[in-house]
């Protein structure tokens, strides 16, 4: 589990948050990005000693700036479920990527659609779709599409 | 660096719009300890930030991390985006009371 | 695939933290990244001090920020049980100077 999904997944929690320079600021998770920069809403900071308190009602705070930042527990079996889902969504992403190769298939007439079910490995990909596309436009415009299959249109050029 | 954020992570949104606060006070922290306040004029990607009538919250001779109520005026200045740690807007904060009953809190609950 | 820094194999162990502050965080890691970020389950902080044993503080789950980790070393859960971090006494770690 990757510390920033954490953070995504606390999104709209409170949490503590402990600044290299000692300060720390206690609010509400607005958003966060991959640098760890964040926004807090409904904060409380407070000093490095502890003896002074300020509310403010947002503020944003820059990621290198954060020594730590503590997440109420439960947020960690909620990523679980996150990442469940992420993994489930995947092969769908690349069952949808394969279909497409097809549907290819049926525009770039005949081989063409080798180019974009090809997209597994590049050099396979790159024979078929140089072939696809000498043989027809339609093919090579099907592999252009499907990432791997350029190479493949380049190679067909060189032909 | 922003930018580059923007383009390898694919999101276009930095995490807080700073539109919203423009021609309205903030307070800003920067790295090094300092803390300015004023009006909030215009800012870029990075962060670098216009500040107008600002104002610097001066600090303990001897503990710099510390801040006091002196000010000194500065007028309209640029602060430089990679030495800024935190913006806030001025609206609305202010210093209280320890809220807390104990100094070290178990906040995240 | 890009996580071959070690920490791979710690994941769901108990380890320990030394933190560019002095601080001694104990805790289960949970998740890690290229920038050595750290999440820590059922943490506690160890203070440690001259003039008392060893004070355990509970911190709960925890984002560390990579930038601020010196150690992070495996914890041996059965010699650690066998401390008696009561009758211990050490003098607490200074912060990094940089």
């Amino acid at each position: 589990m990757l510390p920033l999904s954490l953070l995504k997944t606390a999104q709209g929690h409170p949490m503590l948050v402990e600044l290299k320079n000692g300060e720390t600021y206690n609010g509400h998770l607005v958003n966060c990005d991959t640098w760890m920069n964040i926004h807090l809403r409904e904060v409380i900071c407070t000093s490095k000693d502890g003896d002074r308190f300020w509310r403010m009602p947002e503020c944003y705070i820059r990621g290198n700036t954060i020594k730590y930042l503590r997440v109420p527990d439960e947020v960690i079996d909620k990523v679980q479920e996150e990442t469940v889902k992420r993994s489930d969504r995947k092969p769908t992403i690349g069952g949808r990527g394969r279909g497409r190769g097809r549907a290819e298939d049926g525009v770039g007439r005949g081989r063409g659609g080798e180019g974009g079910r090809g997209g597994r490995g590049y050099q396979e990909d790159g024979a078929a779709g140089g072939r696809g596309g000498a043989r027809g436009s339609g093919g090579a415009r099907g592999g252009g599409r499907s990432g791997g299959g350029r190479g493949g249109a380049s190679r067909g050029r060189s032909q | 660096m922003w930018g580059l954020c923007v383009g390898k992570s694919g999101r276009k949104e930095t995490v807080l719009d700073l539109a919203k606060f423009v021609d309205r006070g903030v307070s800003v922290k920067l790295s090094g300890g300092r803390q300015v306040t004023g009006t909030l004029k215009g800012y870029d990607q990075l962060l670098n930030l216009v500040l107008d009538e600002a104002t610097e919250n001066l600090r303990d001779s001897d503990d710099p991390l510390k801040t006091t109520d002196q000010m000194r005026q500065l007028g309209l200045i640029v602060c430089r985006g990679t030495a800024v740690m935190l913006v806030a807007p001025t609206d609305g904060t202010e210093e209280i009371a320890n809220p807390f009953l104990a100094n070290e809190t178990p906040a995240a609950t | 695939m890009a996580t071959d820094t070690g920490l791979e194999s710690l994941i769901d162990q108990t380890i320990s933290v030394i933190t560019n502050d002095g601080r001694n965080i104990v805790g289960v890691l949970k998740g890690f990244d290229q920038a050595t970020n750290l999440i820590l389950d059922e943490s506690h902080e160890r203070v440690y001090s001259t003039k008392a044993g060893v004070e355990q503080v509970v911190l709960g789950l925890h984002i560390i920020r990579g930038d601020n980790i010196g150690v992070v070393g495996e914890l041996d859960e059965e010699l650690d049980s066998n401390l008696d971090l009561s009758a211990l006494r050490a003098h607490p770690l200074k912060a990094v100077q940089h």
